[in-house]
């Protein structure tokens, strides 16, 4: 099986630009949709604010009997001029809200109103996040720091074990991947309500990490391929290249996809969005690795030469 | 093959050892598996304290570790984070308003002298709350046992000798508070409070405390008072008694005068410095402020734990059927590896006390499917050179030797990112890449060594010495 990747390379090209580009253009709609006001739909822990989730308590004869009606509970935060929280009911006897940040008291009395107003709890359901404003600042901040530290220190490495075209190359592959992934979770932001919390800076830098070990071992083997037959054109050793590592990129992709896969289906809540974050961001990289990075070099070199 | 022999040995024992350190070390779960609160609170600056010091943040830590410990919480415990904040955990708190209560707010340092006629009352009072004290640690200890071994009853009637023993605490700390009346004198007057041994060589240390000029004259005026009657004077933190010093007779006429105090009388090293950082923070009125509070409720965190964990493990044994599917006998080894890897790295994350979080064991997860990546290029490499014609032994070396720098090469890549996260980021996070950059470094001695002498040793048997069992088709091909 030979298959040359050089041949069609504008196709290849043109698939990342236009799953950019319709990444991009979910970013602009979402910026400028007035709820969201930035490119992501960022979750409690960047933008601050409180998350309050309660179960009734069912063991209680009646409790549960009827699922719990969102109007009652509109009403009661209404009362505490917390209208314009948002709501959620959370398997017919929990509800989730999230509002602006929340001090003890203020959270004392909305749990003991509502309450009042809906029945009992049971408190080893009970989950409450608060996140202060100036908290969820530095910790965005401090997630692209870490994403550019990251970029800086893998180029470096790269242009130390090869060469610096070959580490710029890879620096435009991670790019695409971590855009194609930004991209799909600011459409999912805008039509599911997906948020983005610190757990989704985390699969950006996985992916990172991940992703360039692709393109490395494409690079290791073009270079390889360059020693033994420096004859060649390099469009030529690209597609050798890519031939000969094409079944690790496509194997490797499926052992490390297949638990995370797993876990979107049939993990906990926590963790679904993670790991479809990190399942686009790995696909993503093995595409790139093959169809972007090499291409690019072979493409570059071959305008040098 | 005395060599791989040897590795064989070594592969044998540290999974001897990591077995055993897996049977006797139990997890350190997160707050967000096991339920519980987590509270950040952050140092504030004043007028006064323009900028937190390591001094003050440790200052402060201290204050908010005997606020906790009042609270009676089993295996709280209490870091900084960063270079203002502290993260405070407690573990089995389903209410953390009362937590929240007690953490903010400025500590409270203040002297007041001993009440006439009660000279006799305070060692009793004081030696109560001692028993009292050790008491509570005997109890919250019990309960952080029981807490693990899951007996309802038991568990059940010590938090009740808990909340008795807290109740008769905070009647004794009421009743030497009866003793002492309060004056004027405030730890915001107190300058500097420093630990100094007594002499030159002394095992012996004492606190030396030196006041402004106002609390100079208080303090003047609040040992002549005592000065020689037996009466004390109470520091008091918090309205609790943290030290209880009396004043001799010389100083009945005049009080200690010069604004400088040296409190002395069996401290160590430790516990003179323990009481200086106590005064310091007293001294600080360093308001402390919550940015965060995460509350899990116990049971959700134990949903989310098995539901990934199964889905986690299920997704490996998909990787485990696929691995020897289709590479066959060298992908059996390779899940005998792999299985090794998982058994290790969890041994190493209880050997280094790593707590284990959600996005933890999502670390964890990853890093096995990572982890097969390292044999799928050396089995790739093996086959290439079988199919170019070489021995199976020479190609099965050369697949480990060629495909090292490309395995090499993808790990470091993935460290570099560890390292941004773990420099960077904060506790979830931090945790995520510490588990991550753990697993990536033994899946190299995994994937590099053990599969490496397993599939050396299993090429001295002839029955497995079939290339065919290496790369299907090959013998029809060629």
């Amino acid at each position: 099986m030979s298959w040359s990747v050089t041949k069609n390379r504008y196709l290849w090209w043109g698939v990342s630009v236009v799953t950019i580009v319709a990444g991009l253009v979910a970013m602009v709609i979402s910026w400028t949709n007035p709820q969201i006001q930035a490119p992501l739909k960022l979750g409690l822990d960047f933008v601050g604010g409180t998350r309050l989730q309660v179960v009734l308590d069912c063991a209680q004869a009646g409790a549960c009997d009827q699922p719990v009606d969102l109007a009652d509970v509109r009403a009661i935060l209404s009362e505490q001029g917390l209208g314009n929280s948002s709501l959620q009911v959370v398997d017919q006897t929990g509800i989730s809200i999230r509002t602006q940040p929340l001090d003890v008291d203020q959270r004392t009395k909305l749990v003991s109103q509502l309450a009042q107003g809906l029945g009992k709890f049971d408190p080893k359901q009970t989950q409450i996040e608060t996140v202060g404003p100036t908290l969820g600042r530095q910790l965005l901040n401090s997630g692209l720091l870490a994403l550019l530290v990251s970029f800086v220190g893998i180029t470096v490495y790269l242009t130390l074990r090869f060469q610096f075209d070959y580490a710029f190359f890879a620096l435009v592959a991670l790019v695409h991947d971590v855009l194609v992934t930004i991209g799909i979770f600011a459409i999912l932001g805008i039509t599911l309500g997906v948020e983005v919390d610190s757990l989704f800076v985390v699969a950006l830098l996985t992916i990172i990490g991940f992703s360039v070990n692709d393109t490395v071992v494409i690079y290791d083997r073009i270079r390889e391929n360059l020693k033994i037959h420096p004859e060649n054109s390099i469009d030529d050793v690209v597609d050798d290249s890519v031939n000969q590592t094409l079944t690790r990129s496509i194997n490797t992709t499926l052992t490390t996809t297949l638990p995370l896969i797993a876990i979107v289906f049939f993990g906990g809540e926590t963790l679904r969005f993670f790991a479809l974050a990190l399942i686009i961001g790995f696909v993503s990289g093995a595409y790139s690795s093959i169809f972007c990075a090499s291409t690019l070099l072979g493409w570059w070199r071959q305008r040098e030469a | 093959m005395g060599k791989h022999r040897g590795f064989l040995l070594v592969i044998v024992g540290l999974l001897i050892a990591a077995l055993w350190v897996i049977v006797q070390t139990p997890p350190r779960l997160g707050l967000d598996l096991r339920g519980g609160a987590q509270l950040t609170l952050q140092v504030k600056t004043t007028e006064k304290v323009r900028q937190i010091t390591p001094t003050i943040l440790e200052a402060t830590l201290k204050v908010v570790e005997n606020r906790i410990n009042g609270l009676g919480v089993s295996e709280s415990q209490v870091q900084t984070a960063g270079d203002d904040k502290l993260l405070v955990q407690l573990p089995g708190v389903t209410d953390p308003e009362a937590a929240e209560r007690v953490l903010k707010g400025t500590a409270q340092l203040d002297f007041r002298w001993q009440k006439p006629g009660t000279e006799a009352q305070l060692p009793i009072e004081k030696q109560l709350e001692g028993q009292l004290l050790f008491e509570q640690i005997k109890l919250l200890a019990a309960q952080a046992q029981l807490e693990g071994e899951n007996k309802p009853t038991e568990l059940a009637e010590n938090q009740a000798a808990l909340d008795k023993n807290k109740e008769s605490l905070a009647k004794s700390a009421a009743a030497i508070q009866n003793l002492f009346e309060k004056t004027d004198l405030t730890g915001a007057m107190v300058r500097e409070a420093l630990a100094s041994p007594v002499g030159p060589g002394s095992q012996s240390w004492s606190v030396v405390i030196r006041f402004d000029t106002q609390g100079a004259t208080l303090f003047a005026d609040l040992t002549k008072r005592v000065a020689g009657t037996g009466r004390s004077i109470g520091i008091f933190l918090d309205d609790k008694l943290i030290s209880s010093p009396t004043v001799s007779v010389e100083y009945a006429q005049t009080g200690i005068q010069g604004g400088s105090a040296e409190i002395s009388g069996g401290f160590t090293a430790q516990t003179a410095n323990d009481l200086a950082v106590q005064l310091q923070a007293g001294a600080l009125p360093v308001p402390l402020e919550l940015v965060e509070n995460r509350t899990v409720g116990a049971t959700l965190g134990q949903d989310s734990i098995r539901s990934s964990v199964i889905a986690g493990i299920g997704g490996l044994a998909l990787v485990l059927v696929f691995m020897v599917a289709y590479y066959r006998l060298p992908g059996a080894i390779a899940n005998i590896a792999l299985m090794l890897y998982a058994i290790y790295t969890y041994a190493v994350f209880l050997l280094l006390g790593v707590t284990l979080t959600l996005p933890g064991i999502a670390g964890f997860i990853l890093s096995i499917g990572m982890a097969v990546d390292a044999n799928v290029l050396i089995f790739e490499r093996t086959r290439e050179e079988l199919w170019a014609g070489r021995t199976l032994y020479r190609s099965v070396e050369s697949g480990f030797e060629r495909a090292f720098a490309s395995i090499l090469d993808s790990n470091v890549t993935t460290l570099i990112a560890c390292g941004a996260l773990f420099w960077l980021g904060s506790g979830l996070v931090r945790g995520f890449a510490l588990t991550l950059a753990i697993g990536v470094a033994v899946s190299m001695f995994t994937a590099l060594t053990c599969s490496r002498t397993l599939l050396f040793i299993s090429l001295t048997f002839p029955s497995l010495r079939k290339p065919n069992w290496f790369c299907p088709r090959l013998e029809s091909a060629r």
